[in-house]
């Protein structure tokens, strides 16, 4: 083998505390090694031709560059070798940055350590095979679970750009959070009359085909080839026939059913549509409720309702769909208020949420726009809003930001200041985050234009005093404790993750973090991906995030999807897991390890049984290779040979060293 | 009835519909019993038990898969085949089962160091003692003298799986400190020493794959990547190195799944004292995943599963 090392400077990343001339002058010592030479920059285009050049002046084989991170370069130089002719996987990159120059300042230790790394890439290359993808058709069909605004972004997007969308909502109606929102900060324009249009749109396209009501089942598949299942809940109203006339509704005898829209500050009945411009404008009926279900007996609805559409026999059903891409835009939860004793969430009424008071202010909501106490119904004239509810705090163990709180404090204050103008608002915070585009100016003219009084501080307790509510607290700026007596508290509880958001994680086999917030492939260049390929993401389920952001995530994912679906075969990656058979025992270990499912049973002609790998399936992570006890099942181009090349090199280095 | 009779009684009704039943027989010495394959009721006299009825039978079960057998259990044996369920490597429908409440084996080399056995005449067994008569006398020893260790902390004398079961249920009776007790001393060794304890141990060993080929958990036998020149993990060079690595290897095949039935050291010619490594290595397991291998048949042995957090491993508490 004639194996070519290139080593980079990346200016003085790598240069400044390791010699990288010195490293590839003793490459040149290496076996299989015919050229050796060091460059400023690898990766800029000189530094590629001269790769090129020196794979033919020297007939090179195998190539390794010796700079950064294969997570950065390794396609760049894949890309590099295969123009002069190579198979673009006869490369290895041996990361001299991130796992040497950076981490130490001594440089001959770090020097020592990066020809070392440079053996072992030199050793594993000299066992590498050529490798070729294979191709395979893909469905250029999207699924989009969540149809909050940044799904319904996604799905329209997608459906503009001729795919077809298949959109799973939970709930009974798309639209998400901002449907339940007055008006959106910073320009307090009305939420549902901006979002209103976008649901109409979704709800028409004739490329979307809309699953309300809905949740995942389960996922199987590969990018490309993905088959979903979809719980298509019960909701014992025959929605072909239903046309959202509401009859069942005025009709309804149990009228004490728990009102998610409203979160909880009014009741609705058991058979209900959640709000007035929902879409689809269909009734479900909440079983919990219905004295259909609870007592046995009642019938009013499908007596009233005059297309027949009731049907308490319904039942779940499970429905497939094939796609080849999948949009999660499932967005966030919110904090139980409860969790958080020390401000009497949950004991006091007067004690309530953002999310809550922004139904109170909501000229659809239960009062008709008029903020009231919900403890007498009275109008409050002192409103203080505390900040960072269970946010920012490593005691609840949530020390994130939940990102929108202080603009929609700032919203509801200026909003609170209009609607009564006699009043005085007080917002407790530890500090404001404005940074986007005419957020700074929107958080002053509700201080300036709206008098509204910002106490910097934590509150320690809330307690009742009459009819009124005692906040109590530090101001850090006067140094100074401070009471203020109040009509209502508004928490600003924290952005969790969406419920149940891990398990769907696990059904698409994509990383989340500690909260339940899905991973991004890399934080900076990868936003919108995951590192299952064909998943991508959209919206506050990677992490809390504003209307403007999520909407911009959901055409970001929408354009991935299309980017991706504008080839018609996709290429699959040919370093995955290998079944030798001959030494294959047929334990499936491999079976119950592979996280993708990706290793079925296999019956050979003789009847012997053993695993095999489905190459679109496998993701080449590994994990099934170090499991298997006979070492049947291998890596390509991470074998074990090749890791006990690696080893063996290292060892002839130190036995070299000791023998002087 | 006797256990025995019990025993001889449920093979007698259960071997038509079986090919064969696997239990003990005398073997060629006194002091040695052997595998019984029994196929027709003739065979059934020949059926022994005793504290000399060492083999873990379960060992022949997953070359046996897909033929309908029954096999006689200890209780410790019984882990084995809850490991192999556990695996998938053998189907519980097609085994009866015959379990045997145990109050403990011998550990062969333990009489042998204490006594010549070479010109032995007789052995007889009695409740607490064995009695061994060679051309210099009678020598009594106490069972637990020569009991094998792991006996010593036995935790499950009844099988805790069975069809049928010779005998009541025996409650466990031995003391759970002393199974760690020799791991322990090799743990507070610092690193060097316990380096050239096991380059000692180990030394020993003639990689003759007994202790591989008696475990009932080594599956792949004939295609044991200690053998395999593709992938090579090993040469056949005689140093200690290989010999360490293919110990190395064989303990982290086993860690999670071995069951500490004691086969693979009763097999060792060379008395080389590896059950020790797999007891270290069993520690570790409960420590980390709780988990202790051959006990519930819906289990799943940790290091088979892929979670992308374990419950019971902090990762992020640094
Ligand atoms: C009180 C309050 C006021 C706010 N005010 C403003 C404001 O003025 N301006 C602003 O920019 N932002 C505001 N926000 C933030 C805003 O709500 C979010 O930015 C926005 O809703 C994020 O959209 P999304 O589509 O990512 O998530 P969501 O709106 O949460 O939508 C997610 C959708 O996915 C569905 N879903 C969840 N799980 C599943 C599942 N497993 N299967 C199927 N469907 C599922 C949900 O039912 C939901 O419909 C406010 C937030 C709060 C709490
Ligand atoms: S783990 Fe290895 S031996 Fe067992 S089935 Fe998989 S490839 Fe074959
Ligand atoms: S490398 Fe193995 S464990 Fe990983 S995805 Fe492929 S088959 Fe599954
Ligand atoms: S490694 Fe030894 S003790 Fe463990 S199951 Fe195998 S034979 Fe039994
Ligand atoms: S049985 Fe003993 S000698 Fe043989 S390979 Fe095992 S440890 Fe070595």
């Amino acid at each position: 083998m004639r194996i070519g090392v290139f080593v980079c400077h990346c200016g003085t990343n790598i240069d400044g505390t390791v010699d990288s001339h010195q490293v590839a002058e003793e490459a040149k010592k290496f076996p299989h090694v015919v050229y050796a030479t060091d460059y400023l920059y690898t990766c800029s285009e000189p530094g590629q031709q001269e790769i090129q050049q020196a794979v033919g002046e020297h007939d090179l084989d195998g190539v390794v560059v010796a700079a950064c991170s294969p997570r950065m370069h390794e396609n760049t130089f894949r890309r590099t070798i295969e123009r002069a002719g190579l198979n673009r996987y006869m490369f290895e990159m041996a990361n001299i940055r991130e796992h040497c120059s950076w981490i130490g300042e001594d440089r001959e230790a770090n020097t020592h350590k990066a020809i070392e790394l440079v053996r072992m890439a030199v050793a594993k290359v000299a066992n590498h095979v050529h490798l070729h993808p294979s191709y395979f058709e893909v469905n250029k069909r999207v699924l989009v679970i969540g149809a909050g605004v940044a799904g319904m972004q996604a799905a329209l997007d997608c459906a503009d750009g001729g795919l077809d969308v298949v959109l799973v909502e939970k709930k009974s109606s798309i639209g998400g959070r901002m449907a339940q929102l007055d008006k959106t900060f910073p320009t307090v324009d009305c939420s549902i009359c901006i979002l209103g249009p976008k649901m109409v749109d979704v709800g028409q396209h004739e490329k979307i085909k809309l699953c309300t009501y809905s949740e995942i089942e389960d996922i199987s598949g590969y990018v490309g080839n993905y088959t979903v299942n979809i719980r298509r809940k019960a909701t014992y109203v025959d929605w072909g026939k239903c046309t959202g006339c509401g009859l069942c509704m005025e009709k309804c005898p149990s009228k004490k059913a728990y009102d998610y829209h409203n979160e909880g500050i009014a009741d609705t009945t058991a058979i209900n549509i959640s709000f007035p411009q929902a879409i689809p404008k269909k009734a479900t009926i909440d079983p919990e409720y219905c004295r259909q279900f609870t007592k046995g007996k009642c019938g009013v609805c499908a007596k009233v309702c005059p297309l027949g559409a009731i049907d308490y026999e319904m039942e779940d059903e499970i429905v497939a769909e094939e796609v080849g891409a999948i949009i999660v835009a499932t967005g966030y939860g919110l904090l139980n208020m409860e969790e958080l004793g020390e401000y009497g969430a949950g004991r006091y009424p007067d004690v309530i949420t953002g999310i809550q008071y922004e139904r109170f202010l909501n000229a659809s909501g239960p009062t008709q726009g008029h903020v009231v106490r919900p403890s007498d119904g009275e109008e409050p004239k002192r409103v203080v809003f505390i900040s960072c509810a269970g946010s920012r705090d490593a005691s609840l163990d949530r020390p994130y930001c939940s990102n929108f709180c202080c603009m929609y404090i700032a919203k509801q204050a200026i909003l609170t200041r209009d609607h009564i103008p006699d009043s005085e608002v007080y917002v407790f915070y530890m500090d404001t985050r404005s940074p986007s585009k005419g957020y700074e100016e929107f958080i002053r003219r509700a201080q300036e234009e709206y008098g509204v009084q910002y106490v910097r501080g934590r509150v320690s307790r809330i307690y009742p005093k009459g009819k009124r509510m005692v906040v109590r607290g530090a101001d850090t700026l006067l140094g100074t404790q401070v009471e203020v007596e109040t009509d209502l508290v508004v928490l600003a509880t924290a952005a969790t993750c969406a419920p149940e958001a891990e398990e769907l994680a696990e059904k698409l086999r994509i990383s989340y973090d500690e909260y339940g917030f899905y991973m991004e492939s890399h934080p900076k260049l990868r936003p919108v991906e995951t590192n299952t390929s064909g998943v991508f993401l959209a919206g506050a389920c990677q992490g809390p995030k504003d209307i403007p952001a999520a909407v911009g995530q959901g055409s970001a994912a929408a354009s991935k999807v299309l980017s991706l679906f504008s080839k018609d075969q996709l290429e699959s990656d040919p370093q995955i897991a290998q079944v030798m058979e001959l030494r294959c025992v047929g334990c499936l270990k491999c079976a119950d390890t592979c996280p993708f499912q990706a290793i079925e049973e296999k019956e050979l002609p003789d009847g012997r049984v053993v695993g095999h790998v489905i190459e679109t399936v496998c993701q080449g992570c590994g994990l099934c290779t170090s499991i298997c006890p006979s070492g049947a099942i291998q890596l390509q181009q991470c074998t074990d040979n090749q890791l006990i090349a690696e080893v063996e090199a290292l060892c002839q280095a130190w036995r070299e060293r000791s023998s002087g | 009835m006797a256990i025995l009779d019990k025993l001889k009684d449920g093979v007698q009704r259960e071997l038509e519909g079986l090919e064969f039943v696997i239990g003990w027989e005398q073997g060629y010495d006194p002091l040695h019993a052997s595998p019984l394959f029994i196929r027709t009721p003739g065979d059934i006299d020949r059926l022994i038990w005793n504290p000399l009825c060492v083999h873990n039978l379960a060992s022949y079960l997953p070359s046996l898969k897909g033929r309908r057998v029954g096999i006689l259990l200890k209780g410790c044996d019984s882990r084995s085949v809850i490991q192999l369920l556990q695996e998938g490597l053998i189907k519980r429908e097609e085994i009866v089962i015959f379990g045997i409440p145990c109050r403990g084996v011998v550990d062969l080399s333990k009489i042998k160091s204490r006594i010549d056995t070479s010109q032995m005449r007789a052995v007889s067994l009695m409740d607490d003692a064995v009695v061994i008569e060679i051309p210099q006398g009678r020598e009594e020893i106490p069972l637990d003298d020569v009991l094998a260790t792991k006996c010593l902390s036995c935790q499950y004398p009844t099988p805790l799986i069975y069809d049928h079961l010779a005998g009541e249920v025996l409650p466990p009776q031995r003391p759970t400190e002393v199974l760690y007790k020799e791991v322990e001393v090799i743990e507070e060794l610092d690193v060097q020493d316990r380096l050239a304890h096991w380059e000692r141990e180990l030394d020993r060993c003639i990689r003759c794959y007994a202790c591989r080929n008696a475990c009932p958990l080594c599956v792949c036998q004939d295609y044991c990547a200690a053998e395999s020149r593709n992938p090579r993990w090993l040469s056949q060079r005689a140093g200690v190195s290989e010999k360490v690595m293919w110990h190395i290897m064989h303990a982290l095949h086993l860690a999670g799944r071995c069951t500490d039935c004691g086969e693979c050291e009763r097999a060792c010619p060379m008395d080389i004292p590896i059950q020790r490594i797999r007891r270290k290595i069993n520690k570790e397991i409960k420590e980390l995943f709780g988990y202790e291998a051959g006990v519930n048949p819906e289990d799943t042995p940790p290091l088979y599963t892929f979670k992308v957090e374990e419950p019971t491993i902090q990762e992020r508490e640094w």
